[in-house]
């Protein structure tokens, strides 16, 4: 359905689009030539067609409406100018556009920034909290943020801060203490903060000055929609994405920029076009990427720096994320030149991603690498989904682990080996003092204009099947999300 | 503007399309030409590096397509037509050589049937 359509339909009757009006309201008097049954059209242009005061000849009674077919050999050109065309990649731009403040909305006097520990700490859970600027930028260099969120609505963005995330954070804090690597895959209903999850624990990553690495999407990575190449001395082959890592390594950078400066490279580069000697930065080193044809060489180059092993004194934690994990976790839309499909396991980052969720890789000063699932244009993937439903239930300790269906073929063994042994986070609805607090905040910056009372509470609460985040705003802030 | 093949190419237009465009080339035999040459489905002719160019070329000049895909054509319907046979008649005329009706609906087959067939 389309989506201008659909929206025309709930605009207010106005002057400008003619409605057939009512026959009790048409001049009684009205001489017998000129009645008419009232104009049946929707929109202007058609209304002005089919009224016959305004022909040009008046004596012609019959006039073909709508789309004429046109039987002749030589077919007319459109004459019709439309003005000018968006330039390339504008519409792009504007419909991926991420706006972060309003300054109409009603500045929250009580809203705190989240500190170092913020979002870790029991004693937030039900309370929002602010990001402060610095990593507001960071989140956006590393695209942590989606068109489909509403942070265009309030003054500030901030956070709810949920149990699940504190559950999450303590489990990263763990994990980064200990120098391990957390290997975890958030997942739940539709709308219910998985996204919302990966920013947060960015933005812990951001808070205590550890290094991230986002992957927003992971369709555009196996959709076949950027470059690809083969990478030589490889065996089976796998395939680089250049203009893709460029991307990514730009965006490391600027998010990253900081601690990259304080971090300093092991052992040289000379295979890089710029040559890297040890000691150097690390922001350098991914200065030294320039083209599309040296990104990769020199992504490898940083993340066998940021591995290293033996080095965990000065190497920070690293947060490794991707959104929408179903993608990379398929046959992906590339062709080898044999022209089969390549594995999606196949493309060089994103078996660097699953190699280091499946535990191949460890960080040296612990880290996390998470993937969130998507329910927005995902492909189905059954192994992903029977593996982490296995998961869950070994992790819930409940007596039926589910199993494959035997008669099945799609199932993935690649798909299987990586998440054997990850952690499963599942997200539900948000409980009734989580809802209030997000309540009272929307309430606050003027978004919400009733009194939060057990009863709205409740019924938000209710209308959102029990708590769901995205559901909540639908329902409370009227936010059209198409 | 790119040459490819000897024709000039909007650096905008899709590779996949600008293979298609030419004769006895569809999207069948232009997947696989791009699947070859390591090209990804949505690539515009801007963003290839010429040494791609250079071999789409070549790859394209050892292909039955254009003048060479049409000549096969024409001469198997001058081999009807010289053997007298039916389909080759109703060719010469310009009318359907399947048996369908005449009475109506035969702009496809005025428009193509004929000896030196253009398309």
């Amino acid at each position: 359905m389309s989506a201008p359509n659909c929206l025309r339909g709930l605009v207010r009757p106005s002057a400008t689009i003619p409605i057939s009006a009512p026959r009790s309201a048409a001049p009684r008097a009205a001489p017998i030539g000129l009645a008419r049954p009232a104009p049946f059209s929707t929109t202007a242009l058609n209304a002005r067609r089919q009224d016959p005061n305004q022909q040009g000849g008046g004596g012609k009674g019959h006039v073909r409406q709508g789309k004429k077919l046109k039987l002749g050999k030589f077919k007319k050109t459109a004459v019709e100018s439309k003005g000018k065309p968006p330039l390339p990649g504008e519409r792009r731009a504007y419909r991926k556009r991420i706006t972060l403040s309003n300054d109409n909305a009603i500045p929250v006097p009580w809203l705190k920034d989240i500190g170092a520990d913020g979002l870790a700490n029991a004693q937030n859970i039900a309370r929002v909290l602010a990001l402060p600027e610095e990593v507001q930028d960071q989140l956006r260099a590393s695209e942590a943020f989606k068109p489909t969120q509403c942070w265009g609505m309030f003054r500030k963005p901030s956070l709810l801060v949920r149990k699940e995330s504190v559950d999450l954070m303590n489990r990263i804090q763990t994990s980064v203490d200990n120098k391990q690597t957390l290997r975890l895959v958030v997942t739940g209903d539709k709308v219910t903060g998985k996204s919302m999850m990966l920013l947060q624990a960015q933005a812990h990553a951001f808070l205590n000055n550890w290094i991230v690495i986002h992957v927003p999407e992971g369709q555009e990575l196996t959709t076949a929609c950027t470059e690809y190449a083969p990478i030589p001395n490889t065996d089976p082959v796998q395939y680089m994405q250049p203009v893709y890592i460029l991307k990514l390594l730009q965006s490391i950078k600027r998010a990253n920029e900081k601690i990259l400066a304080k971090t300093y490279t092991m052992t040289g580069h000379p295979e890089l076009p710029q040559n890297i000697t040890p000691n150097t930065p690390l922001l350098a080193l991914c200065n030294a990427a320039k083209e599309p044809d040296s990104a990769w060489p020199v992504f490898q180059a940083l993340w066998n720096e940021l591995t290293a092993h033996g080095t965990a004194a000065n190497r920070p934690p690293i947060l490794l994320s991707l959104d929408g994990l179903a993608h990379v976790m398929r046959v992906s839309d590339y062709r080898s030149p044999a022209f089969e499909r390549i594995h999606s396991h196949d493309l060089a980052l994103v078996r660097l991603f699953t190699d280091t969720l499946g535990g191949a890789v460890q960080f040296p000063a612990g880290g996390a690498v998470l993937a969130a699932t998507s329910r927005n244009n995902a492909p189905r993937s059954p192994s992903m989904e029977l593996s982490l439903a296995q998961r869950e239930a070994e992790q819930a300790k409940r007596e039926e682990v589910p199993q494959k269906d035997p008669f099945f073929r799609g199932y993935d063994d690649r798909v299987e080996a990586v998440l054997r042994s990850v952690q499963v986070i599942r997200l539900g609805g948000v409980s009734k003092l989580e809802a209030r607090a997000l309540m009272e905040y929307w309430a606050a910056s003027g978004m919400l204009r009733a009194t939060v009372d057990e009863k709205a509470v409740t019924e938000k609460w209710t209308l959102a099947g029990s708590g769901v985040l995205g559901e909540m705003e639908r329902a409370a802030l009227l936010t059209m999300r198409i | 503007m790119v040459f490819i093949f000897g024709v000039n190419f909007h650096e905008q237009k899709l590779v996949k399309k600008a293979l298609e465009s030419f004769y006895a080339l569809g999207p069948q035999t232009s997947e696989r030409i791009l699947a070859k040459y390591y090209i990804h489905p949505r690539a515009k002719i801007g963003t290839l590096p010429p040494k791609t160019l250079t071999a789409l070329t070549a790859e394209l000049s050892t292909m039955t397509i254009e003048g060479d895909a049409r000549r096969i054509i024409q001469d198997n319907i001058k081999r009807l037509r010289d053997m007298g046979t039916y389909r080759g008649r109703r060719h010469a005329m310009g009318l359907p050589v399947r048996g369908q009706r005449t009475k109506n609906q035969t702009e496809t087959a005025k428009k193509l049937n004929r000896i030196e067939r253009r398309g």
